[in-house]
């Protein structure tokens, strides 16, 4: 299987493997217990949540863990409910473990609104200043979209919101060792990351949080995690999401030069025999290795199928209920006809893929789209 | 062997059809057909797609899924809307499969790359003399040809039918031996798309009903009715007139008087307006792309009727009459009239009207 399909999600980094099984099978101690195996589990949480502190320049105070992105941006959304003002704002790109949230939140006190976005997939400062109420307490933007790649400007989005009293809230799922993730020079209240979107294990996430004040627990228990989110911890998975993300800014050069490498490879491949491909998102500014393209007069889930029959891993649109294809409500809030939509594939390349693999997944494109 | 695609319901039939094409040494996959845009607690699509996942996760192929709801509703639910609008009795599962499941997914699969469909239907399919040939299943209370006369040579040819020699009581052992969630989930009945829910109920969402009166032959006003959409000929549950203990037994729908709104009834199972030997039939098709020319022609007038012996008296292009040797119950129009040679299916029509 060659695979293409990154942003979905990542295979395990061998080191961050490696670790995570020896963890599993020597670190059995509860990290509450006081005995040296319950010490000896709490340390390792701590030095993950030191790794991962300095991989977004955060202080390791202001991470809690969670089950993954999902589970950190509904705690952020949840606590709104407490919350004076009871107003969000979310642009209309937001993966559905936002919008999802926010919907079901309407039915307790929780109003939202969404900012529509450009062709291209960016959301402009003055229609969320012109969208903003005066019980607006939270807006969350992403960083960058999981099916274009386009980039948010989420720091001038911060510093329009100053002085106003309103949170900022980021899904940074899709960004951590494909472009700098820094909450200090972002400013943002809140953001949100799961470690199986950079080579670490699924299930496994953290929140970032500015000011603990403004934080309120989801997952009510034992206490652990400074009463933020209890339930005994996940040791191996947090030891694995702290070594894969000193991993992904050690390694961070690398990483996206290799990606930028296989883009171009691609593009300037694909131009060579079909000249009607449409690159979706901001190309300017999005996140390498990732490429959103229509390839109007062919249906997505036949060249899906087609590649998946070749050993290509790509992916489409998103499936819905009965697993039929639809057309993705990101490239239709970004005004793409329903007959492009569904003619969209999405390429996300990673640190494994070769040369050689590209060349296969041109040949193998060329093939499917000369008929 | 070839590279087959398998229409996977969610039923034991597919499942155990996707099974046998595997065993076989087919290259297969399962793609699921959606036809309906409605979640409901009668709509069973969700439920339906997790059961064909299960089966093609045990069976390790991959489980693809399509979406014909806009072909469906122009093609085969505005037909089934106007039938009942006229007064017939329609039956969508015959147009789904010549419409749908032997056009669309056909076609749609053949552009992922299948050389051939297969399908859980309880019907086989020979080649003699250069043409195909459908049949009956050998499993005489499941036999399902009566839905698939409709299609043609290309339709057929392109198809494989692997439980056609099997009975369902195998169809399910064989499901449960390999560790389907669905072995004994029960058969559908009815139309697919009203599932479980109140016939009346659905129709009158789309067609307004309405009510008056029912009469004997003679004119005699004997109750009410809802609408006469609501009956089909030979009907006898529902009439609301039942429980007259004099001695003549129950009540049966003998016919509809569009023109006055009226549903004429009947009482006793041996009433003659419940019995014709003849009727003309439109929309008619040939498996074989020609009439047939022999003797022993049987006929069946609905998908649970005995074949019986009929002559054709008259044919042309795409209508025929027939005459049947003995006197049939009920012939409802909207209803098919399948003919049979034994076993081999040779066609049918839509049926307009049924005299003596």
């Amino acid at each position: 299987m060659m695979y293409f399909d990154h942003s979905a999600t990542t295979p395990v980094h061998p080191d961050v493997l490696a670790l995570m099984n020896s963890i599993q099978s020597t670190i059995y101690g509860n990290p509450s217990s006081i005995h040296s195996l319950g010490r000896k589990a709490r340390s390792i949480i701590e030095n993950s949540r030191k790794q991962i502190a300095k991989a977004i320049n955060a202080k390791p105070s202001q991470i809690v863990f969670t089950s993954g992105g999902t589970e950190a941006n509904n705690q952020v959304f949840w606590s709104m409910i407490h919350q004076e003002k009871k107003h969000v704002l979310a642009s209309s790109i937001e993966h559905p473990a936002v919008l999802q949230v926010l919907s079901k939140l309407s039915s307790f006190g929780i109003e939202h609104d969404l900012i529509p976005v450009n062709s291209k997939g960016e959301m402009s400062i003055s229609r969320l200043d012109s969208k903003l109420l005066n019980n607006t307490g939270l807006v969350s933007v992403m960083l960058a979209n999981n099916e274009v790649g386009t980039i948010q400007a989420i720091k001038n989005m911060v510093e329009m919101l100053r002085d106003k009293n309103i949170k900022v809230h980021t899904d940074a799922v899709q960004c951590l060792g494909k472009m700098p993730v820094d909450v200090k020079n972002l400013n943002v209240d809140f953001l949100s990351l799961s470690a199986h979107k950079f080579y670490g294990p699924k299930g496994i996430g953290i929140l970032y949080f500015k000011n603990k004040k403004t934080m309120s627990p989801f997952m009510v228990g034992g206490g652990q995690e400074s009463g933020l989110r209890a339930g005994t911890e996940n040791i191996a998975s947090i030891a694995g999401m702290g070594l894969a993300s000193e991993i992904a800014t050690t390694q961070f050069e690398n990483h996206i030069s290799h990606l930028r490498d296989l883009e171009s490879q691609f593009k300037s491949g694909l131009s060579s025999f079909f000249q009607h491909a449409i690159f979706n998102g901001n190309q300017n500014n999005k996140l390498p290795g990732l490429l959103n393209i229509s390839f109007p007069g062919f249906r997505s889930d036949i060249l899906l199928a087609k590649l998946d029959r070749a050993g290509i891993a790509v992916s489409s649109g998103s499936a819905c209920g009965a697993g039929d294809i639809k057309p993705s409500p990101v490239l239709s809030a970004m005004g793409l006809e329903d007959t492009i939509n569904i003619s969209t594939l999405r390429f996300s390349f990673g640190p494994t893929n070769t040369s050689r693999e590209i060349d296969f997944l041109l040949s193998e494109l060329q093939t499917n789209l000369s008929n | 062997m070839g590279h087959i695609t398998v229409g996977m319901s969610g039923g034991v039939d597919s499942a155990v059809a996707a099974s046998i094409l595997i065993e076989q040494g087919h290259e297969v996959e399962g793609l699921f057909m959606k036809n309906w845009e409605e979640e409901s607690e009668y709509c069973s699509a969700e439920k339906d797609y997790k059961d064909a996942l299960q089966v093609c996760d045990i069976l390790e192929i991959p489980l693809r899924s399509v979406n014909f709801a806009k072909e469906y509703w122009d093609r085969v639910f505005q037909n089934f809307l106007d039938e009942y609008k006229s007064g017939r009795t329609p039956n969508p599962d015959i147009l789904c499969n010549t419409e749908i499941k032997f056009k669309e997914f056909l076609h749609y699969a053949i552009d992922l790359g299948a050389d051939k469909i297969a399908t859980g239907h309880y019907v086989r399919n020979k080649e003699v003399d250069g043409k195909v040939q459908l049949l009956k299943g050998l499993d005489p209370g499941k036999d399902q040809s009566y839905f698939l006369y409709g299609l043609n040579q290309q339709q057929i040819s392109n198809a494989l039918f692997p439980i056609g020699e099997l009975e369902k009581s195998n169809v399910r052992d064989k499901a449960h031996n390999l560790g389907f969630d669905n072995f004994n989930k029960k058969d559908s009945v009815g139309i697919c798309f009203i599932g479980e829910r109140d016939f009346k109920e659905f129709l009158q969402q789309y067609i307004p009903a309405q009510p008056g009166i029912m009469v004997k032959s003679d004119g005699t006003k004997v109750g009410e009715h809802d609408g006469l959409m609501f009956y089909t000929l030979g009907q006898r549950k529902g009439l609301g007139i039942g429980g007259k203990s004099d001695g003549e037994g129950p009540w049966y729908v003998l016919n509809k008087d569009l023109t006055n709104n009226e549903l004429i009834v009947g009482q006793g199972h041996d009433h003659t307006g419940l019995y014709q030997k003849c009727l003309t039939a439109s929309g008619l098709h040939w498996i074989s792309e020609k009439a047939p020319t022999i003797e022993n022609l049987n006929a069946k007038i609905r998908y649970r009727a005995k074949d019986a012996p009929c002559k054709i008296t008259d044919i042309n292009h795409k209508t025929i009459s027939i005459k049947f040797e003995e006197p049939r119950f009920a012939i409802a129009p909207g209803q098919s009239v399948v003919f049979y040679d034994g076993d081999v299916c040779l066609g049918g029509a839509v049926i307009d009207k049924a005299y003596n």
